[in-house]
């Protein structure tokens, strides 16, 4: 008995330890890429008055650019959506729409949409995919393709439209997303003016509900009405404006969202294009991307910008923002494990030594310790091991620096794009900068705790997030 | 241990306080920074509101100068540099505008400013008025920042500065390769001829110095601005031993003649515009240098050269070795007056490499009729399936479908009934019977189930069992059951 008791106060005791570790060296990291996002947005958004925009729309060796947007069942959205990406300021831009076997009505509705006929066109795959049952084009329109295949998932629509695309880059969107109209020439520039092989170049995603749009643009932009949107606001800032950011500036880019980068295609192929044995294709494709260059000897960049700007419809309800987190959390440990001799591995330089172990022990493995935390240290309470104080201390301090990194977000937004100009917007961001941590946040761990335990038990399957759209 | 624990009390404790504070802190600096931008826009708006009709009136000639000048410098305050920056370049000046504006910048005493902070100079009276207030230091410091550098840079290229080429040309060699980029854009906006063979140079060094950090896109995005004209400046890098470096050379020039010949679809490239020596250069070397990259970029430019030898050169390129130099080359063919060609395009069209077929199946189409008949008779001719593949997928693509249908009822000689039913046997007959099937015309329907009702193939059959069930025509739906019949 006296050695189960051993056993058991020791267990707590390391996991106790664990959980201090946990949040000193993860908080320590985020707050180290706090300031590094805020040295690199405030100075991206100075070189903003000369970056020569138009220059590159106007120049004759920019490389042209295929927006590739694959969709499952979004009949709701994917009308407005590509009639947005149709309006994008780019030279040399076309647009392939690739239908994911679809059971709604999407395909029939792009095809009355943009009054599209049936072809039978040659389909030269190199990467292999499912197959391809048709495609659509309207002779008026030559820049939009749309493409229906058999359903594969999204990384194969994705390798579809890599297929039939012929440009050198292409961008991959969400079927579900609105875009700025400059937002690819500003995506570009960071390809154009490097001159190292920038493989992937990834924008910030914005979040739409409750703004204003009209012509499939988005006009004015306010906060949603629903908290549970407004958290995502506030979330959303932090991931781009100063995860992102900041991992860009220490050179160890692993995450870009896939719902609006650019990606070299040669590169892509050669690295062997979306993988479909995780459910972050993106994240996935980008570490897939160091490896190869790295095995290949190949010198490439990836780069993350903070104006370019694409809008996308976050979660309403609580079901769906489920899905949305366990996905993201079982893929990112997919991704992880898929590629785990990155881990602490010198060749990789900033990405194996920081980036990588990063996200496995603070984004991945520190979900599962931060949710068990919350139930392991009362027991320790429970049985003298912690003082009560402390922990009521401890709690405080967790809430306040959370508090703190989603304020240091939101002063980030405030420094720079201002894209929230009512007064009464700040002061709502603020205040949910601080109530995210009461709540939303345990919500949250709660589904990435179960995408976790959804890896474990070898869970493989997309889960969609239902967009309420119109 | 209680000792301990005590301990760690007070450091949470600390932490805690510490934290709160700094929340605080990021509050408060977030309020003050919306408070103090809300400010400054409303006086930019206010100043915008007072003096944009001013400077539009003096960009356009419509106010006495010196009154509007008078007006702007009634502009007070120690950031009025600024402020006339941001009135005077707050929209693209027209080209029509920009002579009034370069002078008011002038005047107003923003060149001399934005040359001094590209050169990264500061006068004396400058450094004395940043010494004498506290804020002043922060500002000096603030102006040896590369941004105001590169801002500078651009400014001068915007107001088209052609005194401060010389300055940019210089800012090429800046520490920070944003000025260097910069500096880059603004020499293509000036456009001074002077300018050309230092920005050459810089190519040169770009491609020869490992680690430069200026990308090559952007030097020869600045380069192909220049007019043709500057092309003789290229000839030593023509010639340059590094292969790299003729590459880009050569594709500098295709550039500038493709921007002509845009203008002018006869354009040719006559002894005016392109002297004797590169004309030889091109005809007798680079159409056939060891680099692939440099005969695929030369084609564009031989196609425009008024030579006998030319076309011949062009010709034997059409079968080079490598695949893109016969893409390029077959592109490059799509012009009226190599029509005689067009059998020799033809022939591209049963190309190893799908793209060439694709560019020759397109180069063929801008003949009209000609090119349209050519590639009717290969589609019905060629014992290859990938280029008869290639010949339907641009007959849908470009549109060739529709003008198919039309003709195919009026035909003589059947050859468009030939070419549907070569489409209906490969099963490429979706966009036929969706046009079809959104007709009025009655008579093409009943040609089309006379001729190709019977057909097995699975979209014709569907067509017709949907007219035999559903047309409300008596004839059509009677025709499709007896078609059917016969099937």
């Amino acid at each position: 008995m006296e050695a189960w008791r051993q056993t058991f106060y020791h267990t707590m005791n390391m996991f106790n330890v664990l959980i201090v570790l946990y949040f000193f060296i993860g908080n320590g990291m985020y707050t180290v890429l706090m300031l590094a996002s805020l040295i690199s947005v405030w100075l991206h958004n100075r070189r903003l008055a000369y970056q020569g925009l138009y220059e590159i729309r106007d120049s004759v060796v920019t490389p042209p650019v295929t927006i590739i947007m694959p969709a499952w069942n979004e009949q709701s959205i994917v009308v407005k959506s590509v009639r947005s990406v149709l309006k994008t300021d780019y030279p040399n831009l076309e647009v392939i729409v690739v239908d994911d076997g679809s059971t709604d009505d999407t395909l029939h509705r792009l095809i009355e949409g943009f009054g599209l006929v049936k072809m039978d066109l040659i389909y030269r795959p190199r990467i292999s995919t499912r197959p391809v049952r048709g495609f659509y084009l309207n002779p008026d329109l030559p820049n939009l393709l749309v493409v229906s295949k058999e359903n594969g998932g999204k990384p194969d629509a994705l390798n579809v439209g890599i297929n039939v695309s012929r440009t050198p880059y292409f961008c991959t969107l969400d079927s579900d997303c609105l875009l700025e109209r400059d937002a690819l020439l500003r995506l570009m520039h960071p390809i154009v003016k490097s001159p190292v092989n920038t493989v992937v170049s990834g924008g910030i995603v914005r979040i739409l509900n409750g703004c204003e749009e009209k012509d499939a643009q988005v006009v004015r932009v306010r906060l949603p009405e629903g908290r549970l949107e407004r958290f995502q606001v506030v979330e959303y800032l932090r991931s781009f404006l100063f995860g992102r950011a900041g991992w860009d500036l220490l050179g160890g880019t692993l995450i870009v969202s896939g719902a609006f980068a650019v990606f070299h295609r040669e590169s892509v192929i050669e690295s062997g294009a979306f993988g479909r044995d995780t459910v972050t294709e993106d994240m996935d494709l980008i570490v897939q991307l160091h490896r190869w260059a790295m095995h290949h000897g190949r010198k490439i960049r990836t780069s993350f910008t903070s104006d370019p700007v694409c809008w996308t419809e976050c979660p309403k309800e609580f079901g769906m923002l489920q899905r949305q987190r366990r996905r993201w959390q079982m893929g990112l440990f997919q991704t992880l494990w898929k590629h785990s001799e990155m881990l602490f591995n010198r060749k990789y330089g900033v990405l194996g030594l920081l980036s990588f172990p990063f996200q496995v022990y603070i984004e991945g493995v520190g979900a599962a310790v931060e949710f068990l935390g919350y139930f392991m240290v009362p027991v320790a309470i429970m049985f003298g091991m912690v003082p009560p104080t402390l922990y009521v201390l401890f709690v405080f301090v967790g809430l306040m620096y959370g508090g703190f990194l989603s304020v240091g977000a939101v002063l980030l937004e405030e420094l720079t794009y201002r894209r929230y100009p009512s007064f009464r917007d700040l002061m709502t961001l603020l205040l949910y900068a601080f109530l995210e941590n009461v709540g939303y946040r345990q919500m949250v761990l709660y589904y990435r705790f179960q995408g976790v335990v959804q890896f474990v038990r070898g869970y493989r399957q997309w889960e969609k997030v239902v967009h309420v759209g119109g | 241990m209680p000792f301990l624990i005590e301990h760690i009390t007070e450091v949470v404790f600390s932490i805690l306080v510490l934290l709160f504070l700094c929340n605080g802190a990021l509050i408060a600096l977030a309020i003050a920074r919306r408070q103090r931008r809300e400010r400054f826009f409303q006086r930019i708006d206010e100043l915008r509101r007072l003096y944009n009709p001013v400077i539009s009136d003096l960009k356009a000639g419509r106010l006495d100068y010196a009154q509007g000048l008078a007006a702007l410098r009634g502009i007070t305050g120690t950031d009025r540099e600024y402020i006339w920056e941001q009135l005077c370049l707050a929209t693209t000046p027209t080209p029509a505008q920009i002579p009034n504006l370069r002078r008011l910048c002038e005047d107003l005493g923003l060149v001399k400013v934005w040359q001094r902070q590209v050169s990264g100079q500061f006068d004396v009276a400058t450094l004395r008025d940043a010494m004498a207030r506290p804020e002043g230091v922060f500002q000096l410091l603030a102006r040896l920042r590369f941004i105001l550098r590169a801002k500078s840079a651009e400014n001068l290229g915007i107001i088209r500065h052609q005194p401060s080429w010389p300055l940019l040309l210089k800012a090429l060699t800046d520490p920070h390769v944003d000025v260097q980029n910069a500096a880059l854009r603004s020499l293509a906006a000036i456009g001074d001829p002077e300018s050309f063979l230092g920005l050459v140079q810089r190519l040169h060094d770009v491609v020869l110095k490992p680690g430069t950090r200026l990308s090559l896109r952007a030097v020869k995005a600045v380069l192909v601005t220049f007019p043709l004209a500057q092309a003789p400046a290229l000839l030593p890098s023509l010639q340059h031993a590094n292969r790299r470096i003729r590459f880009f050379a050569t594709d500098i020039i295709r550039d500038m003649v493709d921007r002509q010949a845009a203008l002018d679809q006869d354009f040719t490239l006559d002894l005016k515009v392109f002297p004797e020596e590169l004309r030889e250069l091109f005809l007798t070397q680079l159409g056939f240098d060891e680099n692939p990259d440099v005969r695929a970029r030369a084609a564009p430019i031989l196609a425009r050269i008024p030579d006998p030898r030319s076309a011949p050169l062009l010709l034997t390129l059409l079968g080079d070795p490598e695949w893109f130099v016969r893409l390029h080359v077959v592109r490059t063919l799509a012009q009226p007056k190599f029509q005689p060609q067009v059998v020799e395009i033809a022939r591209r069209l049963t190309d190893a490499n799908w793209m060439v077929r694709e560019a020759a199946a397109q180069t063929l189409l801008t003949f009209g009729q000609l090119g349209v008949n050519q590639l009717f008779q290969d589609f019905l001719s060629s014992p290859d399936r990938y280029s008869r593949e290639q010949i339907a997928d641009t007959m849908q693509r470009r549109g060739l479908v529709p003008n198919l249908i039309d003709q195919y009822l009026e035909s003589r000689d059947g050859k468009e009934k030939q070419v549907i039913e070569q489409l209906a046997q490969m099963g490429k007959t979706s966009y036929l019977l969706a046009l079809l099937a959104s007709t009025p015309d009655k008579e093409l329907r009943r040609k089309f189930l006379l001729d190709f009702g019977h057909y097995s193939e699975a979209n014709i059959r569907k067509w017709v069992i949907n007219l035999a069930t559903r047309e409300p025509d008596p004839e059509l739906r009677a025709l499709a059951r007896a078609a059917l019949q016969r099937a």
